[in-house]
């Protein structure tokens, strides 16, 4: 397993969309994103710092 | 053909867009953070 090149980052970042093709993961990718904004967000106001 | 069937080419370009949004995202998140600081700091 370790004969397999390892990538130099960031300058391969851009090899993720080789694997990940993003016309079918861009919009689920951003939607986690808001479900983890909403949850950090659900949080901070459940402990009361919300205004 | 890659496992995305993106090419190296394809993929490089919608990276460089990736990064500008990315960024913009982070930069606005941050500007968020210090207005919440101003108001309300939480430490």
């Amino acid at each position: 397993m370790s004969d397999i090149a390892k990538p130099k980052n960031p300058d391969d970042d851009w090899k993720i969309w080789l694997v990940v093709n993003p016309a079918t993961w861009l919009m689920p990718i951003l939607f986690s994103v808001l479900v983890i904004a909403l949850a950090v967000h659900a949080v901070v106001f459940s402990i009361g710092l919300g205004w | 053909m890659s496992l995305s069937g993106l090419t190296d080419q394809q993929a490089k370009e919608f990276h460089e867009q990736f990064k500008v949004t990315y960024t913009a995202f982070v930069g606005l998140a941050a500007l968020a953070h210090l207005f919440v600081i101003a108001a309300n700091p939480w430490f």
